[in-house]
């Protein structure tokens, strides 16, 4: 067991017991940044669990029936009801972003610039066409006449929690797709390669960013899972 | 830093196969639990099978996507034990919600 | 970066041996610590007035802002309280306290005491302030995210102030602020006051995220050479503890804002049920108003601990310091704060006994709150324990430490009657539990942070604060506060409600009126003697004795910096390289009393020195 070099440390719990135990940093090897994403998320997964846990208490205490979601959910194809297909479509779109957003930071780390470029502009697009189709199942819905504060399909709830949920949820792919396109023009710049200094905060930029914002990505994509199965599932 | 990035990329360039193979997973994935309402199932089995492919797809994704897999314990036991309070409070809402619903139908319906 | 790297890492690959006891393999060399892990941090230095001290990224000058603007907003909860004791005390002596008004005090008086003066001075603070110091940083790793954070605070502390002044006034709703009546209109403030304290409280929570992100990582990846996680200072253990909980308890507070908010704004019906108000039936209905206290109480008591295990830890380092005596159990303590801090989320629903939750719940409830009695109750014996045949020093800071014990003692106990179901439900809603909750959370934790700004303020300012005034502060405090609570204790038990604006003739009158005049009078005197406190800051910015380097012969690293008080960067060229635990008082064999943290073994080489 060596305790001067970040290669050959133990793994496994003989691994965090040694790292926990020593000087300087408790997660060897990792960027400050990546780890800061790391807790910020977990403090986010709190966040969305509060959501789907409300959701939860409010949906199994209704004693107003709540909607059937295959239905309310359902878009005509011709005249052929197809249940859920918007949000199959747009599972799909989000499922696809974080594989390219996945692909993006590999080849950012082989320094693959013009590569991680494209796919990180392809997930961005990604992102905004799963924006764009969550417009477009809003307005279909405000205008079946569910609202935040009433529903005509049954329990009062579920234009709440449907409108608060996926706007939340919606507000951090908004946000994800803003930085997508800030990244992937500093990608295509180089400045990821130059090292040149953030605007803002005057630190160097690195690769490392790429999966830190990767790091952001694939949770809002996690979140989706939950909210597909819960909300539209259920 | 540097040297992380180097086993991060050495890792990385065995594994675009691996991505793809997760990527490709997660549709099959997303597929059977869209089925699962396509043949509309009910009861129990459609509950447990949502919830089977919902926890292997966040699996997934948090494993391979979020490099968990290949991140260190001390940083994956950080991330996940407080995933219990979560689910103390989820497991206590969910009795809380029996509560409420037993005690409107008392009051609203039945008469208390 | 990487050449750098490389250049420390490759040397030591060849080596690679069993270091761990320092003694064994091919490094003999007692003083051996590991090598730099990471690159030094590349600070932004501020240039002009703007960014050196209102837009600045030194963690020293945030933690100073937060410092300022917590006591500011802790004055107002101050003159709030004195208001409300008046009120109760000599009813209708205050010409324009209405029941409404009362309300109002009371709801913002509590809600600036507990978020936005506690929380954001210790962790704002002290943590900004101590957090690189302590652990041998430069700076917090993202200074650009801190100064951030401290301004979103001032914009949330600015909301709140501001509810003060619209129509209506500040909610009235107790700090609690449980719907559905926060948000109707029989209680004051519901309009614009409501929605702003929630605006003001999601601001901090946003606020608070950015530096509480700031403060774990810096702690978990920034430590300096040799300062592992088990040679931290305790001040830093429960800096470090309270933030992570902060991180996992804000978002139910975070979601619960958001959805009342929503159920003001858009009359969505999260938290409202059916209601019928004057008459007229509104559009709410099918919400869950214990849904609400749920959420709140997720993170309010997890909040608590926010404020309590920062006390528990600085208190631990100036006990110790000032006794000359190492901290017994340190060990113990550390686990102990992590304990109660992990606890903590599984004890929330012991604040809702009497709310109508599922009945069960109490059962589950009283039994995870008395576990959690059991690491308090150890961290209690280990500074007693401490205190017991040690060489204390019975200065100002030792004097508040003590009070702090005694307090904490008190109000701990009474917590463990509030914890169980049978006993809380006709002490419920008592001042009973206005002196609990003033004793633990309140007066201990302010016992600390006064003991607190006593030992550090040579540090901050380079002065020593006056000793004379100190001790009348103290006695003024400690005495003064003790015959506000201990009174109250007595009300409870006879029954008078809190939250109430007057008692007009109910039975209790009789019994309690000589006891409220009693305990105005006692709050005004205590109000009154913090002047004197602050008397002591400001004249001792100027006339204070110079206080030099480490006037308190401490061991840690804050006081080892290369000027007092710090500057930007906190040491000088080298950072320090840290070689033991900072308790090495009194150590047999060793010439001095006091062994700091950077001694390397050689120089002690005849110490009988605690292996961390």
């Amino acid at each position: 067991m060596s305790d001067n070099t970040l290669n050959n440390l133990p793994d496994g719990f003989k691994g965090m017991s040694h790292d926990m135990s020593s000087d300087q940093t408790a997660f060897k090897g990792v960027q400050w940044g990546k780890v800061m994403m790391w807790i910020f998320l977990l403090s986010d997964t709190f966040i969305f669990s509060c959501f789907l846990i409300s959701y939860m208490k409010g949906r199994a205490s209704t004693v107003v029936d709540w909607p059937n979601t295959s239905q309310v959910f359902s878009l005509h194809v011709g005249d052929v009801p197809v249940p859920l297909l918007l949000i199959a479509i747009m599972t799909f779109v989000l499922i696809t972003s974080s594989g390219t957003m996945a692909l993006a930071v590999k080849f950012g780390y082989e320094k693959n610039r013009k590569m991680c470029a494209w796919l990180i502009l392809a997930t961005a697009i990604g992102g905004l066409t799963f924006v764009g189709m969550q417009a477009f199942e809003w307005s279909k819905l405000i205008h079946e006449g569910v609202r935040p504060w009433e529903n005509p399909f049954g329990a009062k709830q579920f234009g709440s929690f449907f409108f608060m949920i996926t706007g939340f949820h919606g507000t951090h792919v908004s946000i994800g797709v803003i930085f997508l396109f800030i990244f992937a023009r500093k990608t295509f710049r180089g400045d990821f390669d130059t090292g040149k200094r953030g605007y803002f905060t005057t630190m160097k930029s690195n690769y490392v960013a790429i999966e830190i914002l990767g790091l952001y990505w694939h949770f809002v994509d996690l979140v989706w899972v939950f909210i597909f199965a819960f909300f539209y599932l259920w | 830093m540097d040297e992380t990035q180097n086993k991060e990329q050495a890792n990385s360039t065995h594994k675009i196969g691996i991505y793809l193979w997760i990527w490709g997973l997660l549709f099959v994935l997303s597929f059977f639990s869209y089925m699962v309402d396509w043949f509309a199932f009910q009861g129990l089995l459609r509950w447990s099978l949502i919830l089977v492919f919902m926890f292997l797809k966040a699996g997934l994704i948090m494993a391979f996507f979020m490099h968990l897999f290949w991140e260190r314990y001390a940083l994956v036991n950080v991330l996940l034990w407080p995933m219990t309070a979560i689910a103390c409070f989820i497991a206590l809402m969910a009795a809380e919600a029996q509560y409420t619903v037993f005690t409107r139908l008392l009051y609203f319906f039945i008469g208390g | 970066m990487s050449d750098e790297y490389n250049k420390q890492n490759t040397p030591i690959e060849a080596q690679s041996s069993e270091t761990m006891s320092g003694s064994s393999g091919s490094t003999t060399d007692i003083d051996y610590v590991r090598p730099a892990e990471l690159p030094e941090q590349d600070l932004y230095h501020g240039h002009s007035f703007i960014t050196k001290w209102i837009f600045c990224q030194d963690a020293k000058v945030i933690g100073i802002q937060y410092f300022l603007t917590a006591v500011f907003t802790g004055i107002v909860g101050l003159i709030l309280s004195w208001l409300m004791r008046l009120q109760l005390g000599f009813p209708d002596l205050v010409p324009f306290m209405t029941a409404e008004h009362y309300y109002q005090f009371v709801t913002m008086h509590g809600m600036i005491m507990v978020v936005y003066f506690l929380t954001a001075l210790f962790l704002g603070g002290f943590g900004n302030y101590l957090i690189p110091l302590m652990v041998g940083a430069r700076d917090m790793v993202f200074p650009y995210v801190n100064m951030v954070s401290f301004w979103m605070f001032f914009i949330a502390v600015c909301v709140l102030m501001a509810s003060f002044f619209v129509p209506g006034g500040p909610t009235g709703a107790g700090w609690t602020l449980y719907p559905p009546q926060a948000i109707l209109p029989g209680s004051p403030g519901s309009g614009m006051g409501i929605v702003l304290m929630l605006i003001s409280l999601s601001l901090f929570v946003i606020g608070f995220t950015m530096g509480g992100l700031n403060y774990l990582i810096t702690i978990l990846q920034a430590r300096t050479r040799g300062m592992t996680l088990m040679r931290m200072p305790l001040t830093i253990w429960g800096i470090f503890t309270a933030t992570a909980l902060a991180m996992l308890a804000f978002p139910a507070l975070l979601v619960s804002c958001i959805m009342m908010t929503l159920d003001k704004l858009l009359e969505t019906s999260f938290f409202m049920p059916a209601i019928v108000q004057a008459g007229e039936v509104l559009d709410y209905g099918g919400g869950s108003p214990v849904l609400f206290q749920h959420l709140f109480w997720f993170f309010g008591h997890p909040e608590v601990y926010i404020v309590a295990l920062p006390a528990f830890g600085i208190v631990s380092d100036l006990i110790s310091v000032h006794a000359r005596k190492n901290i017994f159990g340190y060990r113990m303590m550390v686990w102990a704060i992590v304990g109660i801090g992990a606890l903590s989320f599984f004890v929330w629903a012991h604040h809702m006994y009497v709310s109508g939750m599922n009945p069960w719940f109490g059962f589950f409830f009283a039994t995870t709150t008395l576990i959690i009695a059991v690491p308090t109750a150890l961290k209690v014996y280990n500074w007693i324990i401490t205190l017991f045949r040690a060489n204390i020093r019975m200065n100002t800071v030792m004097l508040f430490c003590l009070g702090f014990i005694v307090t904490f003692v008190n109000g701990g106990i009474t917590g463990i009657f509030l914890g169980n179901v049978a006993v809380d439900i006709p002490l419920s809603d008592t001042y009973f539990v206005i002196a609990h909750f003033h004793m633990v959370m309140g007066i201990a934790p302010l016992m600390v942070i006064m003991g607190a700004v006593y030992h550090w303020f040579p540090l901050v300012t380079g002065r020593m604060l006056s000793e004379k005034l100190g001790k009348w502060h103290f006695w003024f405090t400690f005495l003064g506060a003790y015959s506000i609570y201990f009174p109250m204790h007595y009300l409870g038990f006879i029954g008078v409600p809190r939250r109430y604006f007057e008692m007009y003739d109910s039975p209790y009158v009789t019994s309690a009126t000589g006891m409220n005049e009693f305990i105005t009078v006692a709050a005004l005197i205590v109000g009154a003697s913090q002047f004197i406190f602050i008397y002591n800051i400001v004249t001792s910015l100027r006339l204070g004795k110079p206080a030099g380097k480490n006037p308190w012969k401490a061991n840690s690293l804050e006081w080892l910096t290369s000027e007092v008080p710090p500057v930007h960067g906190n040491f000088g060229e080298k950072l320090p390289v840290v070689h033991r635990w900072p308790y090495d008082f009194n150590v047999p064999g060793a010439k001095e009393d006091y062994i700091t943290q950077t001694t390397p073994p050689s120089e002690v080489i005849n110490a009988e020195v605690e292996k961390t």
